[in-house]
């Protein structure tokens, strides 16, 4: 019932795709100092990428399992959760949320008589406002079924709840395929501090088809490499760095040159969490964002902003800055393992348009899972 | 994005004239906008709909005073609430009598603990105590490593055994080893977790149990959103915090998390975080937070200012003496004066919320003012009191002289401010409530 890993990735070159990105890209020189990489490599986890890279059709490596045969240490941890799947954790990790939430909204249902009642939508605005889905998005959900209640005629409340998925379902759908097409594909990995970006990057290196190097572009906060690199020994993937303190573009030129040298598949670039109002930070991401541009035309090729789904109103503003800055390709919803609903997820695909790609339901690797939106849907205003 | 507070109020206001009280509608009208930007500013619904309620009660039949316009009477309310709320002490850190004092971290995966930790530790030494990490956080890659780089960078030792033992044993050894170290101050940094996660909450118990501390700070990003309020309680039941951490407050957040919590817990904000520089941390200032989750700038700054200059009793003489067109230049050297106590007139305009964009390039001359001021002071008592007594060019030529100015600039304040006397009695017989040319500019 998930949305499978299998049909995520999209390998093959779509041309449109290929002719750049929606940035602006400079090509002005920059000083970038030649490379002192440190590779931190496991040999024989490294061979057994390399095997899996050697496949010319990667789908083949990956049959109808899932991720399991791409992920060999979420293996278990999937079997053990066989009966519940993805959406089962999600709906347990948000049960205690999804008790009032749904509560409320059952409740408000069951009294639902007609699309008249005003106490009745400012009920449902009330719910979707205590889920973070904003004043906008949700003046605007709520008066949409407003009107296809009436015209309708809908009055039950079953059919209503319908509804609300139905339209929060048509908000949240987007680009969820991961474009991993070219060779090698580099994603750069975006994000305020302590949204999850190195925890994400080892979670998703275990599912990348391919060969996966990773870049540690954190050259600001302390032991963020040594968080990238104990993930790059856990899953076996090579690590370039430098020292801390580093220029993150630096980094970031070499692991491209790295990648390309290497004939890696993918190259995933881990970047310092930065608010999104400090100007001289955005300004060193788009720079880092140039520079792959520049060694590697037409890549960074996926551009991921993680959001923590316990973010109220400023994912909005985050989202925005971020986009402008480095071109943001979609959004991977991060620790919706709390009580958080994660609402902002709705207002930014309604109001910026960004797609979200990826959420992360818990901290083990196998709790990361393509973005579903009618399941998000559902976990969010459904009782099935 | 969003409009301010102060923006939707004046709008909400538009055409309500500065006298008289609300009435029940205009009331409705601007509580309406009060809660939507409450609601943006991510404060709990729950609380939201409370705090609203609060607002109207007093909102309703309020006087206006003649200091402020109504929405800025109204905003006035709001932010007293708010300050009520929040409380207004400064709540500062206790030390325990028997050293060491023991202040454990705890909070949500990514909200800044560890950083906290750090920041904690120097502004400690910087009160003269020596501060002693303790590395509990076995779960996060490398948050150990993270924890050392920055006890590093500061001078502290930080204790640690590795990611096996079990956090609270790490926790009391760790103490122990400050005591014995004869440190003073021990900061616990724990891992971050989810408040559903019931193993690590009890786990959380377990360390706050070993660790015996002097107080127990929640670390909470200013970007949380509605389940603030959740989190929170959990917190509270688990782990029983005395006051909390806000976080990143650098960035552009509302932070009406903040505001959610201290309601429904009743703990005070304790210390404010904002910036990557680990010197960055202080006391929490809450009457500097009021103004950030109503997004408007210095509004309250400037209704504060305008309310300590104007003596209301003083205010309600000069209202009626103006509507009644009695207003002489000697009131309006007197208002002249008050206006120039509140600090420069660009300033000033530029803290009203929605005139900082339009005032963009456009000049505005404190000298005028001064100018002005000149002239008027130049007049004699008599010809203040009579203005038209200033029809005479003699009088003109002797004013213009003693104030540096043109007989031009003098004949022109004479005329416009005949205009504003005449626009004022206007409006005290009830007519439009349209602004005059003020006879400065």
């Amino acid at each position: 019932m998930a949305r499978s890993w299998r049909n995520f990735f999209r390998r093959e070159t779509d041309p449109a795709q290929e002719s750049g990105s929606g940035v602006a890209t400079t090509t002005q020189d920059e000083e970038v100092p030649p490379a002192e990489e440190v590779l931190a490599r496991r040999d024989e986890t490294l061979a057994e990428g390399e095997e899996e890279a050697a496949g010319e059709v990667v789908e083949e490596t990956l049959p109808g399992q899932d991720a399991v045969e791409a992920a060999p240490d979420a293996a278990s941890a999937i079997e053990r959760q066989e009966s519940g799947g993805w959406f089962g954790r999600l709906r347990s990790g948000l049960k205690r949320s999804r008790e009032s939430v749904v509560g409320q909204l059952n409740a408000a249902v069951a009294e639902f008589r007609d699309a008249d009642d005003e106490e009745f939508w400012e009920m449902v605005e009330e719910i979707l406002i205590a889920s973070d889905v904003g004043v906008t998005t949700t003046a605007e959900l709520v008066r949409e079924l407003e009107q296809e209640a009436l015209e309708k005629n809908i009055t039950s409340g079953r059919e209503l709840r319908a509804l609300l998925v139905e339209h929060a379902t048509r908000m949240l759908e987007g680009q969820v395929e991961l474009d991993v097409s070219h060779r090698p594909t580099v994603i750069l990995m975006v994000g305020v501090n302590g949204t999850g970006k190195t925890t994400t990057i080892g979670k998703l290196v275990n599912f990348l088809p391919g060969s996966v190097m990773l870049a540690a572009g954190d050259t600001f906060r302390a032991a963020a490499i040594e968080q990238l690199q104990r993930w790059g020994e856990r899953t076996g993937a090579p690590v370039v760095a430098r020292q801390r303190g580093a220029d993150a573009a630096a980094v970031a030129h070499d692991a491209v040159e790295a990648a390309k040298r290497d004939g890696v598949d993918i190259l995933l670039v881990d970047t310092a969490g930065r608010l999104h109002n400090k100007v001289n930070l955005m300004a060193e991401l788009n720079k880092v964002r140039r520079v792959i541009d520049r060694q590697l035309p037409g890549a960074p090729h996926e551009v991921l902003l993680t959001i923590d789904a316990t973010t109220g109103q400023n994912g909005l503003r985050q989202a925005k800055m971020f986009d402008e800055v480095a071109g943001v390709t979609g959004v991977i919803l991060t620790k919706l393992d709390g009580t958080a609903k994660g609402g902002i997820a709705l207002a930014i695909a309604n109001e910026l348009g960004v797609p979200i790609k990826l959420i992360s339901v818990g901290e083990k690797a196998e709790d990361l899972h393509p973005f579903d939106a009618r399941e998000f849907a559902e976990a969010l205003f459904g009782d099935l | 994005m969003f409009e301010t507070l102060g923006e939707r109020l004046n709008s909400a206001l538009d055409g309500v004239r500065s006298s008289g009280n609300l009435t029940e509608d205009q009331v409705k009208k601007v509580t309406r906008e009060i809660r939507l930007a409450l609601l943006e500013a991510d404060v709990n619904y729950a609380v939201v709909k409370d705090f609203v309620g609060k607002v109207r009660e007093r909102a309703t039949g309020a006087e206006v005073s003649r200091a402020l316009s109504p929405g800025q009477q109204v905003v006035k309310i709001v932010d007293e609430e708010l300050a009520n709320l929040m409380g207004a002490t400064v709540h500062k850190l206790s030390f325990a009598s028997r050293p060491p004092t023991v202040v454990l971290l705890a909070g949500l995966n990514g909200h800044g603990k560890t950083t906290a930790a750090g920041k904690l530790a120097l502004f400690v030494r910087k009160l003269g105590k020596s501060p002693y990490l303790v590395a509990c956080d076995t779960y996060r890659p490398a948050a150990i490593d993270q924890l050392k780089q920055i006890g590093r960078e500061l001078g502290v030792p930080v204790y640690d055994e590795g990611t096996e033992p079990p956090p609270e044993e790490i926790a009391e050894r760790g103490i122990r080893a400050a005591r014995d170290g004869g440190y003073d101050f021990v900061i616990v940094d724990t891992a971050g977790r989810q408040v559903v996660d019931m193993e690590m909450m009890e786990e959380l118990k377990r360390v706050r149990k070993a660790s015996r501390p002097h107080s127990v700070l929640l670390v909470l990003d200013v970007v949380t959103g509605q389940n603030a309020v959740e989190v929170a309680q959990a917190f509270q039941e688990y782990a029983d915090f005395d006051g909390m951490v806000l976080t990143k407050l650098d960035g552009d957040a509302r932070g009406g998390a903040a505001l959610s919590v201290v309601s429904v817990t009743g703990r005070p904000i304790r210390f404010a975080s904002e910036g990557e520089k680990l010197s960055e941390f202080d006391y929490f200032y809450p009457d500097r937070m009021s103004g950030r989750i109503l997004g408007m700038g210095d509004v309250l700054t400037l209704i504060e200012k305008a309310e300590e200059q104007m003596d209301r009793r003083e205010a309600e003489a000069q209202g009626k003496k103006l509507m009644s067109g009695k207003f002489d230049f000697e009131d309006f050297l007197r208002q002249m004066r008050m206006i120039k106590k509140m600090g420069p007139l660009s300033g000033l305009l530029e803290m009203i919320p929605g005139l900082g964009k339009q005032l963009q390039g456009v000049q505005i001359d404190d000298r005028q003012l001064g100018r002005v001021e000149a002239m008027v002071t130049s007049m004699t008592a008599r010809e203040r009191r009579n203005p038209k007594l200033l029809q005479n060019p003699s009088r003109v030529r002797r004013i213009a002289r003693g104030s540096g100015t043109t007989q031009r600039d003098v004949q022109q304040l004479v005329k416009q401010f005949g205009e504003m006397q005449k626009m004022m009695k206007k409006m005290g017989k009830g007519g439009v409530p349209k602004m005059p040319r003020m006879p400065f500019k």
